[in-house]
């Protein structure tokens, strides 16, 4: 188990996080660039002194700032990291940098099957120069795992590699996470990454954390307009005394009052986006992206949409609201212009 | 490329001129007269103990330089600048100062029979001075040259600092630190205007070659530019080669 509760101070805000990650779950924090997600990480892996906190990882006492104040040095926490750069050292051999770890001692039958397993096995003898960006990730993989860290952490590890092999290294990451058993945490502001990867998705933003939650859960039912712009609902419509979230993907046309709120208003623009469309779609003062399956009518039409089950915001604050003003589901706005 | 040759040509005049200056039969009374390579052998000694010497005290602190982990970097690097920038001569003048025998720590050396004035160590003494800015300067830039990250992740996979120091930061400079060794080695068997003050004796071959040409002329002189020349090259040739190497492994 790693529990951490830390403050630590960056130049423009606090980071104030309280999280615990069981043995073999996978948490993905999720938030913008700058919002504290790696200070989070060093901290607890021992490269930034917090400011208070207390850290534990598998019953030992990694920091603690009140008394009996303790710091272990970063190279006894066990704690791996796997960051953006593979940070494979290049003077030494593929081989030589998965048994760098003091505490690796691969039998040669052990190396050889953790290198077929993450596909690296004619690369034993290669230079890290020799490698390619997905290789050299494996082998950094390949390298915390024969260290036999306490916990894993990857912070944004899949920048700049392309969309499949993410997906092989996610999967990958995620099946041994749950073999050996150690708590995992994924830094990433792509939310998609943080999907496929975690069983729980915590979203922090300037040094908070909004919302901690399933990963469907955080996605359908944000916790304040801040996480649901976070994790991509880019319209907000007023609807009486509360704003309800549309996020382009959970938009349908066609008016189902029984699965969500309707709304009519007036394309603005259109363009194809992926193997369908991007519209938007001007209702009152508020406009909003939606992605649809079909070419939507050409800008200037009218157009009704159901946007499904949105979340609703009180209109002034920043808490959830209970529930769809006036307790009606279907709100046509007035049409625009 | 014609250009290159060109200033390739114009840098080697000194030493182009030095082999069309010499006469075998010059070489060969200059070279073997009674004792005439002693001057050699002081030579290629105090430079690999001004090695050692330079290697074990002035390598940790071109790292904590590189590091950047000093408070005030700008005094550190000055301090470093200032030695550099003191013509050679003025430092034997101002070791005097420091080491001569009326100084505390000539004193001290007395007390322990022994001399910073006209002895091997003084000559030790003033090649480490003349060499140090070269090859600290040299030595830092090699250790800027790593990334820290790497230092870093060494940590976390269970390095204690001065492992890491060994197993990482050490062997990614080392092409870099061979390169300031050579220089460093380079000034130490050059070394004149320090040595001429404090360690005229024993005789390295640079003081050699000043004595025989104020006692027997320019003729009798050059055979020793020329021993320096072929004993001082292989070290930074050999450095030259190992790094090449090095980076070429590390290419894969």
């Amino acid at each position: 188990m790693l529990d951490a509760d830390v403050e630590v101070d960056r130049r423009e805000f606090t980071v104030r996080v309280a999280l615990q990650v069981a043995p073999g779950e996978r948490l993905a924090l999720f938030g913008p660039s700058g919002a504290g997600k790696t200070t989070l990480l060093e901290v607890i892996a021992g490269l930034v002194p917090p400011r208070r906190g207390h850290i534990e990882l598998g019953g030992r006492v990694l920091t603690s700032t009140a008394p009996p104040v303790r710091d272990v040095p970063p190279w006894q926490r066990r704690v791996g990291l796997l960051r953006q750069d593979p940070g494979l050292f290049p003077h030494l051999s593929v081989r030589d940098n998965l048994c760098y770890a003091p505490s690796a001692s691969p039998s040669e039958a052990e190396l050889s099957s953790l290198a077929s397993l993450l596909g690296i096995e004619p690369l034993l003898a290669a230079m890290p120069a020799r490698l390619s960006g997905g290789q050299a990730h494996r082998v950094a993989l390949g390298r915390l795992l024969l260290a036999h860290c306490d916990t894993l952490f990857l912070d944004e590890p899949y920048t700049g590699l392309d969309a499949s092999l993410r997906r092989t290294l996610t999967h990958l990451v995620a099946s041994l996470v749950a073999e050996r058993s150690v708590p995992a945490i994924l830094v990433t502001h792509e939310l998609a990454d943080a999907q496929a990867f975690a069983d729980r998705l915590a979203v922090l933003d300037r040094g908070a954390l909004l919302q901690v939650g399933a990963p469907d859960e955080v996605v359908l039912r944000p916790a304040s307009r801040r996480v649901a712009e976070l994790v991509g609902y880019l319209g907000f419509v007023p609807s009486g005394r509360t704003v309800a979230g549309v996020h382009p993907e959970r938009v349908i046309p066609g008016a189902f009052g029984d699965r969500g709120l309707v709304l009519t208003g007036t394309v603005t623009a259109s363009r194809p986006a992926g193997a369908g469309w991007e519209a938007d779609l001007r209702t009152g003062e508020a406009v909003m992206t939606c992605r649809l399956a079909d070419r939507p009518p050409a800008s200037g039409a009218l157009f009704t949409v159901t946007a499904l089950d949105p979340p609703y915001f009180a209109a002034e604050e920043d808490e959830p609201a209970t529930g769809p003003a006036e307790g009606g589901q279907t709100f046509p706005e007035q049409v625009a212009g | 490329m014609a250009g290159t040759g060109i200033i390739w040509l114009a840098l080697l005049g000194p030493v182009i001129a030095l082999f069309t200056h010499l006469s075998w039969h010059a070489i060969t009374k200059s070279l073997t007269a009674p004792g005439a390579l002693d001057p050699l052998l002081i030579s290629v000694e105090s430079g690999l103990v001004t090695l050692g010497v330079l290697f074990v005290i002035c390598t940790p602190l071109a790292w904590t330089l590189a590091r950047g982990k000093l408070p005030f970097p700008r005094v550190w690097e000055t301090g470093v600048l200032c030695s550099l920038l003191l013509p050679p001569l003025v430092i034997g003048l101002l070791l005097v100062f420091l080491v001569g025998p009326y100084t505390p720590i000539g004193s001290l050396l007395a007390h322990l029979h022994q001399s910073a004035t006209n002895t091997f160590l003084a000559l030790v003494i003033a090649e480490v001075y003349e060499s140090a800015p070269y090859y600290i300067l040299g030595a830092q830039s090699a250790f800027a040259g790593v990334e820290p990250r790497l230092e870093q992740q060494a940590g976390l996979l269970g390095d204690r600092p001065r492992r890491v120091f060994r197993r990482v930061t050490l062997p990614l400079a080392a092409p870099g630190l061979a390169m300031s060794l050579s220089i460093a080695w380079a000034r130490a068997m050059g070394a004149f205007g320090a040595v001429v003050i404090i360690a005229y004796n024993p005789m390295g071959i640079p003081l050699q070659i000043f004595t025989t040409l104020q006692e027997t002329g320019l003729a009798s002189a050059l055979p020793y530019a020329l021993v320096l020349l072929v004993v001082a090259l292989p070290l930074p040739l050999a450095a030259y080669i190992w790094s090449a190497r090095a980076g070429r492994r590390r290419r894969g």
